[in-house]
């Protein structure tokens, strides 16, 4: 079990007096994820003591943490169940908070499978701009009493308040998984990853890299055998395909070193037009990864007509917008709402975009 | 359901059926979902749900005005509903109630009054229907196009069987049918005959009723309900296998004898007896063994199973399953639920929606390319035949024609 | 008010065709309530836009008179969320019936939010496809409402729920402006204002498109039906089929009331003498399905299951799964008004909330029948009432009311999938603490500052919570003496 700390208190009185001298904040959790987002600005505060898990019932398959427990802690408990999250977050040598990986709303390659960590949220509490310490959803995985501020959380890189605690929909681990690689150019690759999602088969990895597409396949033994046969292949061995799967979801693979700035395009999978180099193509599709020593204005111009959302994962200008900017319409609403949560502007402010 | 009945209908029969309709209704609405009216119109009002919550407010409020009949006329009583309601909810005798009531309620305009007299008055009669058919074969060439769609093509009945078997069963010999389509009845006599089965037809009976009785005149279709039922009882109880009907419209009529007549002390027990014996042709063939039959089957249908008969009778599949077996390819076919818009006099009085629904169901039968549209009522054939080009016929011309 | 109105319609006629504005008090009386009727209230007029610009004008339009809007789908729900507003204007979005573009290769499908959930599969099946979120109205509920709700429904254990599977929406705001909110790719940049706005009840703005994701219809679906003499050995199975590290497509629950109502109406071969009975079914590819069938039915074996049957074949599913679905209005078969409640709690607590049920409806004199999402501790009581005999919706509400209660005690919540609407109101203080309520507000206030959608539903206003409180303290144990 990991280490737990309840530090709820202080963190409210820290709020409370941040408020009465209307000083922001700059939540920090395990630093992780620093270079994430826009330059971060405000007074540090450290939320990562305050971990520990709150309640795990595997039999509900749910498990309730304080954000500040590491994501590795919590992967390492949920296999002592034979249990994971089914999302795959980074953990980023171990730094990786829940709080944080809820703020940046990470997923690895089964993301289009099995969901995000805004999919498996069930309910957080939040300590808001005014000091409150609020709870939101529940431990039950249906719920909608109230609006789905626990949900909301996902991606809003802390700018809505502290996330205290999170319950979490968490998934048994698959009995088997087997990954196979075809040689294919990107084309026939796109072409390929369209048809296998088409068909109702048990995928959980479909990722593109220099000229080899890499299909994972998990679930039932008989099922991922039988599916795996199917498609032929060269299979890698367990061992390998671990570590190959690993260095994507944790940005450890060679793609994504290098000086310039790392492009991330969340896009509709079937895209056939994308035309940039080099490019990791991940999510069946639905993520491609690029690099490439530009500014947000021409990366943004294949995503504006609403196929999907641009934004600069790594290095860049992180003065300037590092999200796909959004219409005046949508930036009024976000502003509002900050408002409506954060009223003094409290946390990380100007994190996700200049003007939020 | 809640209810409060005005005073008016409380401790009433009719007031007590209504009652007890109105409250096994939950207002779940799912019988907006296969309402042809409610699809195409997306309101309420024009959803069965809608509809009981009309009728539920004439008989608490005892007024109502044309606003709410209009509502109540869109409705085409395919009973698409019943078929869909979970909770029992006997939709198409609530709406009759409803009908009747708001018929001493409001008063039609007279244009109106006149036409609804006319069908009554023409529509059941057969001679008369037969002479206004041939009458209107002939100035066909002079109508506009749009009308001219709507006159049924010329038609022999062909040569009757004349052989007596010992299993008889009677054939309803019926109104419209007999006079636009008259090689419907007798090809099910000649299919029959070859089957071992004699048909017999007693000229006395005539319409069904459901002319009057849909059209809010109770009393009208009552008369021939009664009609029929001392016509044919005398057979009835010297023992006939079935009263068999090829239009199941009429079918659907008959089945409700029973029902209409139960607190009638004179026709109760006749009523509910001849009820019992109706059979749509489909399933009185489906029970027979069909090789002697020898069937040309080379051609593709699109069937359409008439709301009377899916609906009204329940018989979803009889007439499929009857031509599968017999060797027929089907075609495929989208919402097999909705009505075609035909519903007995529907298409003279609505004829806007009617038309909508046609374009629908015509769309709907045609998408597999099929050679010919069959069906299994006279409303339904008329209409569709206005429709397309796809010829359309009357299923059991189908088994007749390629016996041969 | 009758000026109000005048004006209203004077300007609605220069936005709508005559045929599209309803306010003759004699017609309106069908749209006084939704799904749930007992909870009935006359709007000034309903009108049915079938363009986005008519639906922005009639906001603008009421947004300018401050006059209140109610969006209606198919009325289908029964948390009274549609219910009318007395000074308001409801807007029925049923006319927002068509399937714009189905997009095959990215498995998605633009839809209006007239479009009912069923119809959405039944398009997207040539293309072996799928929409997965299947509430149990699914035949008549609209899209549109799906989402206002969001919505379960009897495969959201295995696939999640609306919420799970909508990529994007255009929403026409408080103001009039219209957003577009989410895209066709997975993730978006800012805030989840899906979530936010899935389930929000029509309080933050009118849905006019939505762009869902379909899913590859699976290569073999199969269900076993197993039957119980007790209610807590059927509570136990669902226990240990989850711990067994199997996720059902869909793992329900009936007990004797319903399982008879229902088969009444569909005849699907029910065992009618059983106190208790499980449908279980596993989807996914034929192997997986076989062995997750085999250990499914060996748990069953092991919890004593009277009767264990996998349906043979599709036409024995489906007939297993109608009855199912139409659980609810058969009710109406065996009792002419029912009160469905809508509580989840975590499944460890099935046995205990169930038993305490049975011994308030012994106190209640009010029968129970049981028809629930079991895998995900959706439980679904219906109250059998008569509306026509005084004081009996009162003492269904009382008691409806401590079920909700029973469920929040039990670490769950008041409401699973139908909303709040106007019939949960009173229970929202028992669930979240004023300061959360308060945050709500805002939120409400950040997207409708002149509180025009929808008001009066999904959210109490504080200062009714410290009336509820004393009103539902005045009435404990006022039937209960009974």
């Amino acid at each position: 079990m990991p280490i737990s700390k309840d530090i709820s208190l202080d963190l409210q009185e820290r709020v409370g007096s941040a408020a009465e001298s209307k000083t922001p904040l700059q939540l920090i959790g395990g630093n992780s994820k620093e270079f994430l987002g826009r330059v971060p600005a405000g007074e540090p505060l450290m939320v990562n003591a305050h971990k520990g898990i709150v309640d795990y019932s595997p039999s509900e398959l749910v498990v309730t943490a304080r954000a500040g427990t590491t994501v590795s802690e919590l992967q390492n408990l949920l296999a002592e169940e034979n249990q994971v999250l089914g999302f795959e977050p980074p953990e980023f040598q171990g730094q990786a908070t829940l709080g944080g990986t809820l703020a940046t709303n990470l997923s690895g390659p089964a993301r289009p499978w099995r969901g995000s960590i805004r999919d498996a949220v069930l309910g957080v509490r939040l300590i808001n701009g005014l000091g409150e310490h609020l709870r939101f959803g529940g431990v039950v995985m249906k719920n909608v009493a109230g609006y789905d501020l626990s949900r909301f959380q996902a991606g809003a890189f802390g700018t809505l308040g502290i996330v205290t605690e999170i319950s979490l929909k968490v998934a048994p681990k698959p009995a088997a998984e087997q990954t196979v690689c075809l040689a294919r150019d990107q084309v026939s690759a796109l072409d390929l990853m369209t048809k296998l999602q088409n068909k109702p088969v048990p995928l959980s990895g479909l990722l593109w890299i220099d000229g080899i597409l890499y299909i994972r396949f998990s679930g039932a033994e008989a099922a991922v055998q039988s599916a795996a046969k199917r498609i032929g292949g060269e299979r890698l061995m367990d061992k390998e395909a671990t570590e190959f799967w690993m260095s994507v979801r944790e940005f450890t693979h060679p793609f994504f070193s290098g000086p310039q700035p790392l492009w991330r395009y969340s896009v509709k999978s079937s895209c056939a037009d994308f035309d940039k180099t080099p490019v990791l193509i991940d999510w069946g599709g639905g993520l491609r990864w690029t690099r490439e020593a530009a500014s947000m204005e021409p990366m943004r111009q294949f995503t504006e007509a609403g196929n999907g959302q641009v934004s600069c994962y790594r290095g860049g200008d992180r003065q300037g917008e590092v999200f796909q900017p959004l219409p005046p319409g949508l930036m009024r609403l976000h502003q509002r709402l900050k408002h409506a949560v954060d009223p003094l502007q409290l946390f990380n402010p100007g994190r996700l975009y200049a003007d939020l | 359901m809640k209810t409060d009945l005005h005073p008016r209908y409380q401790n009433t029969t009719l007031g007590a059926e209504a009652e007890t309709i109105l409250r096994s209704c939950v207002h779940c609405g799912f019988c907006n979902a296969t309402c042809p009216t409610y699809q195409e119109l997306s309101d309420e009002r024009d959803g069965p749900r809608g509809r009981i919550y009309l009728i539920k407010q004439i008989l608490e409020t005892d007024q109502a005005t044309a606003r709410t009949e209009l509502h109540l006329d869109r409705c085409l009583t395919c009973r698409a509903c019943e078929a869909t309601c979970p909770s029992g909810v006997e939709y198409g005798r609530l709406l009759d109630i409803g009908r009747g009531v708001i018929a001493t309620k409001t008063k039609r305009k007279l244009r109106e009054r006149c036409f609804r007299w006319c069908l009554k008055q023409v529509l059941p009669r057969r001679t008369l229907m037969v002479w206004l058919v041939r009458l209107a074969r002939w100035l066909q060439p002079l109508m506009p196009a749009a009308l001219q769609r709507k006159i049924p093509a010329g038609q022999k009945p062909g040569v009757l069987p004349v052989k007596q078997h010992s299993r008889r069963m009677l054939l309803l010999q019926g109104c419209v049918q007999a006079a636009a389509t008259p090689n419907t009845n007798a090809a099910a006599r000649r299919v029959l005959d070859r089957l071992g089965i004699t048909l017999l037809e007693i000229r006395e009976v005539g319409c069904c009723g459901a002319v009057g009785y849909h059209l809010a005149d109770h009393g009208d279709g009552k008369y021939w309900m009664r009609r029929n039922i001392d016509a044919w009882w005398p057979l009835v109880e010297q023992g006939v296998e079935a009263i068999v009907v090829a239009a199941s419209g009429c079918g659907a009529m008959l089945q409700d004898y029973g029902r209409i007549f139960r607190d009638d002390p004179n026709y109760a027990e006749k009523a509910a007896g001849i009820s019992h014996l109706i059979k749509d042709l489909s399933c009185v063939i489906g029970a027979e063994n069909l090789h002697g039959l020898a069937l040309d089957t080379s051609k593709k249908l699109a069937v359409h199973c008439p709301c009377s008969l899916q609906h009204a009778m329940g018989e979803v599949e009889s007439l499929e399953k009857l031509l599968k077996r017999a060797g027929f390819d089907l075609a495929r076919v989208a919402e097999k639920h909705l009505c075609c818009g035909s519903a007995g006099t529907y298409s003279l009085l609505q004829p806007t929606m009617s038309q909508t629904l046609l374009d629908r169901k015509v769309q709907a039968l045609t998408q597999d390319t099929p050679d010919l549209i069959v069906t299994a009522n006279i409303g339904c054939q008329l209409h569709l035949a206005s429709g397309t080009e796809v010829p359309v016929l009357h299923w059991i011309e189908l088994l007749d024609q390629t016996s041969h | 008010m009758a000026n109000l109105k005048l004006q209203l319609l004077t300007e609605l006629l220069k936005i709508l065709p005559e045929a599209g504005i309803i306010q003759d008090e004699e017609t309106l009386r069908p749209y006084e309530c939704d799904g749930l009727s007992i909870y009935t209230e006359m709007p000034l007029m309903v009108v049915l836009p079938d363009s986005v610009e008519q639906v922005q004008k009639i906001i603008r339009l009421c947004s300018r008179l401050e006059t209140p809007i109610v969006p209606r789908g198919a009325g289908t729900g029964l948390s009274a969320g549609a219910m009318p507003h007395r000074e308001g204007v409801v807007v029925s979005l049923a006319k927002f019936n068509r399937i714009l573009s189905i997009d095959a290769d990215a498995r998605q499908a633009r839809v209006q939010p007239g479009v009912r959930n069923l119809a959405i599969s039944e398009a997207a099946q040539e293309y072996g496809l799928y929409y997965a979120p299947d509430p149990s109205s699914q035949i008549a509920c609209s899209i549109g409402g799906n989402v206002a709700e969001n919505s379960g429904g009897v495969h959201c254990l295995k696939y999640g729920l609306t919420v799970h599977n909508i990529l994007a929406l255009e929403v026409v705001t408080a103001e009039g402006d219209i957003l577009r909110i989410g895209n066709q790719g997975y993730d978006s940049c800012g805030f989840d204002l899906l979530s936010l706005y899935i389930g929000s009840e029509g309080l933050l703005g009118i849905v006019t498109e939505i762009t869902v994701k379909l899913l590859p219809v699976p290569e073999t679906t199969k269900v076993v039906m197993a039957t119980f003499d007790r209610v807590e050995k059927a509570g136990d199975a669902v226990k240990q089929i989850i711990a067994e590290g199997i996720i059902p497509a869909g793992l329900e629950m009936m007990d004797r009331l319903a399982i008879n109502a229902a088969e009444d109406f569909v005849h699907a071969g029910y065992p009618r003498d059983t106190a208790a009975m499980l449908l279980c079914e596993i989807d996914g590819m034929a192997e997986e399905v076989d062995e997750h069938i085999a250990r499914v039915s060996a748990v069953f074996n092991k919890e004593k299951a009277g009767c264990i049957r996998v349906a043979a074949d599709e036409n024995e599913r489906q007939r297993l799964w109608k009855g199912r679905k139409a659980a609810f209005p058969a009710i109406g078969r065996i009792s002419p008004d029912y009160y469905c409640m809508d509580g989840t709690i975590p499944r460890s607590q099935l046995t205990k909330v169930l038993t305490t049920i049975q011994s308030l409806s012994d106190i209640y004199q009010l029968r129970v029948a049981n028809v629930f999402h079991a895998g995900d501790g959706n439980l679904h009581p219906l109250i059998l009432f008569d509306a026509n005999v005084a004081g009996e919706l009162e003492k269904t509400e009382e008691f409806g009311g401590k079920i909700l209660e029973l469920c929040v005690d039990a670490g769950g919540c008041i409401t699973g999938e139908h909303g709040v609407g106007v019939e949960k109101l009173l229970q929202m203080p028992y669930q979240f603490d004023p300061a959360s309520l308060e945050q709500f507000q805002r939120v409400k206030l950040a997207c409708d500052p002149q509180r025009i959608l929808n008001p009066g539903k999904g959210i109490p206003q504080l200062k009714h919570c410290q009336e509820y409180r004393s009103l539902s303290q005045a009435s404990v144990g006022r039937h209960a003496d009974k």
